[in-house]
């Protein structure tokens, strides 16, 4: 099943061309990396995606509706559908964690229990603490609890594992994997890290100058001749 | 959904303490403290201490707490990226703004009752019910013009140090040229002039005249309702443009 389709997306901020005819898809279940110099246009794309940021040109067709289309209402419906995990990752800042996940319970009109959710994510210790007193691993595990409370069929993240220590990123790539296994849900995400790249994606889009220079599978790119993803990264990606 | 989302949002007010002190902690004690120095004094319309400062701190509490918990949260929501993640849930905007007003107007109205409870305790504050429901009326539609005013201002922000810097500011300035510490004709001429080009000080008039039941249209209150409006107008389109132009 097609969850995004993607055709000659064009972006400009003023007379910054950033996005020149993105094409791209995905289908339910796939694990999928935007990767690409900073200003190559990732963020953007994924904004877009988010139904945060119009676009100029181009198809944004998310769960088969174009995203042109939609009246503010039809928006808002379809993010229920989308989770993200942004870098850095801000919530209120004088809430608890409890109170969060109750607040976004709300929004999403959840129906997983907040005790379930916090004993999934190891949250009991922290359940308690202002989310602004949380270490940034914890705040990215919160965030990414967040995010799943609405059983998403779409998870966008956007350099989740930034700034994390050994230890916090295999756990949110636990909980990321599971999460896609469990419900088949798609994951697209921005990332520098080539080996997570490689370790968990099922495709990878390399985006250069605004355009994606490849869209390929993992096997399919290491099949040319790469040793590894990060091989492949700098001998496309100049300085 | 909205009845978590203003219980979060008063639970939010009361856990700032620069907002708590700047609004429900500071303009209360401040008014008892100048009850203490001035409470003998007569003010102008044959007016004692209470009846003219219970309403001015009653709007000075109605203003601090729209600038800073409406209109400088606006713009900490925005700079650090907590309204982008809000944007991001299946949550209304309407939702969210009309829960933002409640909560302002719970606050203000807590401010408005707690004021006037020190005053009836402490300086012999009467009761009378037609002044008080009309008073309260006004002081509804001061804070609909606050909370457009706040809005139109700090959406012009982009930084919160600017905004910081910007209500602590405003915030003296309102306090001197509104009328809330002595009497504005017997300020500097320089303070009159400004007085004059600050809202705050023409709605502290009409609520003082309002509260005593001394309201009465004339030139001077045609002026003060007139400035008003001029002001919530010109934020009105200042919203509006800035809307236009994020779009």
């Amino acid at each position: 099943m097609e969850i995004i389709q993607v055709s000659n997306l064009q972006k400009a901020y003023g007379e910054n061309q950033v996005l020149r005819g993105i094409d791209f898809k995905a289908q339910a279940g796939e694990i999928i990396g935007v990767i690409g110099k900073n200003g190559a246009g990732k963020s953007t794309f994924l904004e877009i995606l988010m139904t945060l940021k119009p676009y100029d040109n181009g198809n944004v067709l998310l769960f088969n509706k174009e995203l042109t289309d939609l009246s503010t209402g039809q928006l808002e419906d379809t993010r229920k559908d989308i989770s993200v995990v942004l870098q850095p990752t801000h919530f209120y800042k004088t809430l608890k964690v409890v109170e969060l996940l109750k607040l976004f319970k709300a929004y999403y009109n959840s129906q997983v229990p907040i005790e379930q959710i916090i004993t999934d994510f190891n949250l009991q210790p922290h359940r308690k603490k202002y989310f602004d007193k949380l270490s940034g691993g914890w705040k990215q595990i919160v965030s990414l609890a967040i995010a799943f409370l609405s059983e998403p069929k779409m998870l966008i993240l956007d350099e989740p594992t930034t700034g994390l220590d050994p230890h916090m990123r295999n756990l949110l790539w636990t909980y990321i994997t599971e999460y896609n296994k469990r419900t088949g849900g798609t994951v697209i995400l921005t990332t520098h890290n080539m080996d997570e790249v490689e370790l968990y994606c099922n495709k990878v889009m390399l985006l250069n100058e605004g355009i994606n220079e490849v869209f390929d599978t993992i096997e399919g790119i290491l099949s040319t001749g790469y040793k590894s993803i990060n091989d492949f990264y700098l001998s496309k990606v100049s300085i | 959904m909205f009845a978590t989302q203003l219980k979060y949002d008063l639970l939010m007010f009361s856990r700032e303490i620069f907002y708590m002190v700047f609004t429900i902690i500071v303009p209360p004690m401040t008014y008892l403290f100048m009850g203490q120095l001035f409470g003998d004094a007569m003010y102008a319309g044959n007016l004692s201490y209470a009846e003219t400062y219970t309403p001015s701190f009653i709007l000075l509490i109605t203003f601090g707490v729209i600038f800073f918990a409406f209109g400088f949260d606006q713009v900490m929501n925005r700079t650090t990226g907590v309204e982008k993640r809000i944007n991001l849930s299946p949550v209304s905007k309407r939702t969210l703004l009309v829960s933002n007003i409640l909560r302002s107007i719970i606050i203000t109205s807590f401010g408005y009752f707690l004021v006037f409870f020190i005053g009836m305790i402490a300086y012999d504050l009467s009761f009378q019910p037609f002044n008080f429901i009309f008073a309260f009326v006004t002081f509804i539609g001061f804070n609909a013009a606050l909370l457009v005013i706040s809005s139109a201002i700090y959406s012009l922000f982009t930084s919160m140090n600017g905004a910081l810097v910007f209500s602590i500011v405003i915030f003296q300035v309102v306090m001197f040229t509104g009328g809330f510490t002595m009497p504005i004709d017997m300020m500097p001429k320089f303070v009159q002039v400004i007085a004059d080009f600050n809202p705050l000080y023409h709605m502290n008039q009409l609520f003082i005249a309002v509260w005593n039941g001394q309201f009465q249209i004339d030139n001077s209150t045609l002026q003060s309702i007139g400035f008003i409006i001029g002001c919530v107008l010109v934020s009105l389109f200042v919203l509006r443009f800035l809307n236009k132009a994020r779009k």
